[in-house]
């Protein structure tokens, strides 16, 4: 008997014949009820509240009273706004210090610490110093961001400080007050956030690549950064793909450090479409173009998620070959 | 029948629809069907502030005057009800009464979109108009359009409040600076201390205390009528005029000189108060809301005094009591405000470091509180209450901070400055 398999390797025998089973009336799937909790949830939770966004983009509201249907007048304001676009550029550059960055130096990291400092200095260093490096992500961003904005302080900030002590005093800055430097100050604090995110999610990937592929490499004379390029990125490749479409939403839709290092400020330098979204809804009570400015980041988000997504797949399906 | 993408465009129309409907809901009722057994209170007022003194007595007065009403007292901070009043006051969760922001963004915008009470025959009733000064009593009526200054009364201040200069007298001392008494005075002093190598004013760039040293730069060369155009609409506002020009350049060019830090973009509102209770800052230009925290903090020698030379300042009623539509016991809340108009409250509150609106002048005993509350009596005398700069336009605040933060920085001229502070006027005052 020919047994046909599917992707998760499951035995699928025989074909049922095609059409409606006869006899009872039992569903197709019979685990498809247990999807339904979660159907109804995502429902509730994230499909009603977008569709209603997206319904209140079409209208000049400001939060009460009957909303005025303006039709796509938001979206035509959006494209000539600016200012959004400026937030947008801005949130780019996140995307590199929330996503970018930390992969590739947690990448790099976690080869370290699994590679090198777990064999010479053994495992239990290995897991404290991972631990150290996820910490940031285990703070409150609203207390790590006070806790950096005093370092970061033009006047007795501790970088500042340090700097003085060090004798490069000429290199001291207005770090989050000088529109040249505050966008790249919050994003040197993000790297700082982020990075221990990858780093995990890369040690644990590297826990199952098979260590007779780096015994073998080494006994070929591949040298650290030959195994790291040929074995260790190929391995865990699914992880790579799974954090940096994890990280380019979180950048794109950052924040937390934003409103409490800058606010937007100075002068809109630091601005990201979320607190765009945000002052416009609370401040400016135009809740019709706030959420013209939410459904765009959304629509961009779950776009980008999905390219990610297929891009995981198809990177899968090229892994897996052509196991049937 | 319908095809498949029909159907889509159909399901999608009823979502949307219903997505409207939805939003659009929201407590229409007018209210007033209480037991008449409980108030519902929301203020936000700390404890140990001169109004949250007189608050907690005027509920125990309350208590005492209605046996078996029980106050349901919630404290909120005030970004909390500035963030979520509308939505709140539109639903059936609305206090009974609450302390609420004045201001045409403010109290104005929920007053025209019919959420609260219009209390004018309370307060004829209660005769509360005749104890507030016009420049007090504007903050509290809106027209049609939600503009202040005229029309129905839709909330009863109870106290004021002014910007002053507040100046370390130990460090004017210390560096050999005479005290300013005109504005001529002023900048010597400031002068003075740059050349001592001390930054003399302290500043927040990333809130608050920055446009207000522009706004009242501005003042100083406007009138009653520049103030009005700007804040009723009454007229044009041109912020290429002398006195906006004057403002931007002056506040430029005193960033350039020192008198400001160039690294005080990014430094908030408490930064600069720290800096003057540190005893970093000898002088900090900033409201009576200062006042009660330098009293008990402050470990020098200080006074304060109004900005020299200038007829206008920075000020208005405090923040309003507000009755909103959908209160239940609004007979209740009417009872509780007349209470906190009372002499014995008003004299309280003047005494812990407030500025009463309706106290005894002859029960205020404390010499600091005494001079506080003459100098605004002063100013309020001469109709020199000119509002906050923020005010006419809703998220004009995030401007002034976002635009003078480039001022500071040196990002930007005056002149664009200026230009982009028209705009945003432009695109939020009411078109006429």
């Amino acid at each position: 008997m020919t047994l046909t398999v599917d992707r998760g390797g499951r035995a699928l025998g025989k074909r049922a014949p095609a059409g409606r089973p006869r006899g009872n009336r039992r569903p197709r799937n019979p685990y498809a009820l247990f999807l339904l909790p979660g159907v109804l949830a995502f429902a509730v939770v994230i499909v009603g509240p977008f569709l209603m966004n997206t319904g209140v983009s079409f209208t000049e509201w400001s939060g009460v009273g009957s909303p005025k249907w303006t039709g796509l007048a938001n979206y035509r304001e959006l494209l000539d706004d600016a200012e959004f676009w400026a937030s947008f550029r801005h949130s780019l550059l996140m995307v590199i210090a929330m996503a970018a960055v930390p992969t590739v130096v947690g990448l790099v990291l976690a080869a370290a610490l699994f590679d090198f400092v777990g064999k010479h200095f053994g495992p239990r260093i290995a897991a404290v110093l991972r631990a150290c490096f996820y910490l940031p992500q285990v703070l409150p961003i609203a207390v790590a961001g006070i806790v950096w904005s005093w370092i970061l302080a033009p006047e007795n900030g501790s970088l500042n400080e340090l700097l003085k002590a060090v004798g490069l005093g000429s290199w001291q800055q207005d770090w989050l007050g000088d529109p040249d430097i505050a966008l790249y100050s919050v994003m040197g604090v993000m790297v700082w956030v982020q990075i221990g995110f990858p780093l995990v999610v890369f040690m644990a990937g590297l826990q199952r690549v098979d260590p007779q592929l780096y015994e073998a490499a080494e006994l070929d004379g591949a040298g650290w950064w030959r195994r790291f390029w040929h074995i260790t990125l190929p391995q865990i490749r699914p992880e790579i793909y799974v954090v940096l479409t994890w990280c380019t939403i979180a950048a794109l839709k950052v924040f937390g450090a934003v409103y409490v290092l800058t606010k937007g400020g100075p002068g809109g330098a630091t601005d990201v479409p979320s607190y765009f979204s945000f002052t416009t809804f609370f401040e400016k009570t135009q809740v019709g173009y706030g959420a013209a400015i939410s459904t765009v980041l959304t629509v961009i988000i779950l776009l980008l998620s999905l390219v990610g997504l297929k891009l995981q797949t198809r990177a899968e399906d090229a892994e897996e070959g052509g196991v049937v | 029948m319908l095809t498949a993408r029909r159907r889509l465009v159909a399901t999608a129309a009823a979502l949307l629809s219903g997505a409207l409907l939805l939003t659009a809901c929201g407590g229409d009722s007018d209210g007033g069907s209480g037991d008449g057994k409980t108030l519902k209170l929301w203020h936000y007022e700390t404890a140990d502030s001169a109004m949250g003194i007189a608050w907690n007595e005027a509920i125990k007065e309350f208590k005492a005057k209605h046996p078996g009403v029980k106050v349901e007292f919630e404290e909120k901070g005030f970004e909390q009800i500035q963030k979520t009043a509308p939505m709140v006051l539109n639903s059936n969760d609305a206090p009974d009464v609450m302390e609420y922001n004045k201001g045409n963004a403010t109290a104005g915008l929920l007053s025209k979109q019919g959420l609260l009470t219009d209390l004018t025959s309370e307060v004829t009733k209660h005769g509360w108009d005749k104890k507030l000064s016009a420049g007090v009593a504007t903050t509290a009526r809106y027209d049609a359009s939600g503009v202040m200054g005229s029309g129905n009364w839709y909330g009863v201040p109870n106290y004021a409040e002014y910007a002053m200069v507040y100046f370390n007298k130990d460090l004017f001392k210390k560096y050999g600076v005479t005290e300013p008494k005109s504005f001529d005075d002023l900048t010597a002093a400031l002068d003075a201390f740059v050349e001592k190598g001390v930054t003399p004013l302290a500043n927040g760039g990333a809130e608050y205390p920055a446009q207000q040293y522009l706004y009242q730069l501005a003042l100083s060369k406007a009138d009653r009528s520049w103030v009005d155009d700007y804040q009723l609409y009454k007229g044009k506002v041109d912020f290429h005029d002398a006195a906006w020009t004057y403002a931007a350049t002056t506040f430029a060019d005193w960033v350039k000189k020192g008198y400001i830090s160039d690294k005080s973009s990014s430094t908030k509102a408490e930064d600069a108060g720290l800096s003057f209770i540190q005893g970093k800052s000898p002088i900090f230009f900033s409201g009576s809301w200062w006042y009660g925290r330098f009293a008990s903090e402050n470990k020098f020698d200080w006074d304060t005094a109004l900005w020299p030379d200038s007829k206008l300042t920075l000020g208005s009623s405090g923040n309003l009591w507000v009755v909103p539509k959908g209160a239940k016991n609004k007979e209740l809340a009417y009872d509780f405000i007349d209470i906190t108009m009372s002499k014995k409250i008003q004299n309280l509150l003047g005494n812990s470091g407030g500025i009463p609106v309706a106290a005894d002048s002859d029960a205020i005993t404390e010499p600091r509180a005494k001079a506080l509350i003459d100098d605004f009596t002063t100013v309020s005398g001469r109709d020199g209450l000119a509002f906050y700069p923020d005010w006419p336009v809703a998220g004009f605040y995030d401007v002034l901070v976002s635009e003078t933060q480039k001022l500071i920085t040196g990002s930007e001229k005056p002149d664009a400055f200026l230009g982009n502070l028209q705009s945003a006027y432009d695109k939020g005052a009411p078109k006429k």
